[in-house]
């Protein structure tokens, strides 16, 4: 349990977040799996080391101070970004960045919309959906929008909704093409309580054991609701991980700032 | 189909927002118009025909009004991360490029269809016995200008510069195209054989393959992070 030991997690759960490979003889295929991920920018090493590996089903949520380089993982672990050193899996496969054919399997929701503001919910989840080559769009559209509450709202330009609905839209956005890896990023910032419940509803809908799904937040408590996974980053890397099993979500706050000042130090 | 598809979807809702912003062609248009206002009252046609000159009036009135859409082509892009979206899907990046570029090339035609008429307005101009390939030659030099626009465009806009490094990135490489323009231009308007503009025609057609080709290739440097 974090309260008692500020340190990485028990050594079985260490164990399965730190030697992941996807040739690891009598495992099932790793959804996501990274080994020595790193990445520089310049002098600034914003991802150093990173290793991890998640199972379909799995749902990880990432800690970490200002600076910790969360933004900088996701961006490597959707192909975004090329790493400066490591490796990303996804299924077993490695993970290029530049090419295409992964992008259909990632769903990305950022504190940006990644929506046109002009376009209205419907033009934005129909022009997404060509891109991402769906044929049923008739059907998937209206499904998505109703699954995040926006079916009454899917003529309304995107620059008419408030921010939580927004944020609605752009999940119905990420999920529109059914990623089996999803990444989210912040997708609580600036949400009302009320957006947010809603938002908690879409994401628990998630954990349906054949999607994995890894999330950044600041909101310990918000991050904790959903995950089966929890890593601390700071400075770049994990200065904790593990199950959300061994987490006690009453001292869980003050582990995670001695995990902050740590590795600060 | 699914690559055609992804080049039709960048077009459509590129054209799409154009017409609900209407921020682009507006600027394009103004600039057209006022430009042809300028030229109308600075030019002492008693002293030199308009006919002579509107060759190279019209390719530079084009040009610099062009830059004022081509240069705004990835502002709507920028907001909120939707341009992010994009390069997030699996949409290969050069049908990204075509996509851009086919949307751009229609905006820039109405204008350069519009800065025409303008000019035929303001000066009398008459577009001599062959105003098709009046229109061919101003659609070949559009489409290079604006595969060249597009690119620099992503390259600009991803600096501390923004719009003001455009014109002295894609100016240089404009200089083939606006010679062939003005010159196939100017002899269609004085009525000479169509032998004697063909050899220009398919030099911008060239120029605007090559631009095409080129940028589709280059793109994915640009905005790949």
């Amino acid at each position: 349990m974090p309260s008692t030991a500020p340190r990485r997690s028990d050594p079985s759960s260490v164990e399965a977040l730190r030697t992941p490979g996807p040739d690891r003889p009598g495992d099932a295929v790793p959804a996501l799996s990274a080994r020595g991920l790193s990445k520089e920018f310049g002098v600034v090493l914003a991802v150093d080391g990173i290793d991890l590996e998640l199972q379909a089903g799995d749902f990880l949520t990432i800690f970490g101070p200002n600076g910790a380089g969360k933004t900088s993982l996701l961006s490597l672990l959707a192909g975004r970004l090329k790493p400066t050193r490591g490796h990303v899996w996804v299924r077993g496969q490695p993970l290029r960045p530049g090419e295409t054919v992964w992008r259909s399997r990632i769903g990305i929701l950022s504190h940006q919309s990644f929506l046109y503001a002009d376009l209205t919910v419907e033009e934005n989840l129909r022009f997404f959906g060509r891109l991402f080559g769906l044929r049923d769009l008739d059907e998937r559209v209206p499904r998505r929008l109703e699954q995040v509450g926006l079916l009454d709202r899917a003529d309304f330009r995107v620059r008419q909704l408030s921010h939580g609905l927004r944020q609605r839209a752009a999940l119905s956005r990420a999920l529109l093409h059914d990623p089996e890896l999803v990444l989210l990023d912040e997708p609580y910032t600036g949400l009302d309580p009320h957006a947010a419940s809603v938002l908690r509803g879409v994401l628990s809908s998630l954990k349906d054991g054949r999607r994995t799904v890894v999330m950044v937040t600041h909101n310990l408590t918000q991050g904790l609701e959903l995950a089966s996974r929890v890593a601390i980053q700071v400075r770049g890397r994990f200065g904790w991980e593990g199950c959300r099993d061994d987490v006690d979500l009453d001292t869980f706050e003050r582990f995670y700032h001695g995990v902050v000042e740590n590795g600060a130090a | 189909m699914t690559y055609l598809g992804q080049v039709y979807a960048i077009l459509w809702k590129d054209l799409l927002l154009e017409l609900r912003t209407r921020e682009r062609v507006a600027a394009m248009g103004a600039f057209a118009v006022l430009a042809g206002i300028l030229f109308n009252f600075s030019i002492d046609q008693t002293a030199v025909r308009p006919q002579d000159i509107a060759a190279g009036l019209i390719w530079m009135t084009l040009v610099f009004g062009g830059l004022l859409g081509v240069g705004r082509t990835f502002h709507l892009e920028a907001q909120d991360g939707a341009f992010q979206g994009v390069l997030t899907s699996p949409t290969p990046k050069d049908a990204v490029f075509l996509g851009k570029t086919a949307a751009n090339f229609v905006l820039l035609y109405v204008v350069a269809l519009l800065v025409v008429a303008v000019f035929a307005l303001f000066f009398g101009l008459r577009l001599g016995t062959h105003p098709g390939m009046v229109a061919l030659a101003l659609a070949l030099g559009s489409l290079g200008f604006v595969a060249l626009g597009t690119l620099f465009s992503a390259v600009s806009s991803n600096t501390h510069m923004g719009e003001t490094l455009l014109p002295i990135l894609v100016f240089p490489l404009l200089v083939p195209m606006v010679i062939y323009g003005v010159s196939a231009t100017a002899r269609l308007l004085a009525d000479r054989p169509i032998a004697e503009v063909a050899g220009n025609l398919r030099m911008l057609g060239a120029f605007a393959v090559l631009a095409v080709a080129v940028g589709a290739v280059l793109f994915r440097y640009v905005v790949e992070e």
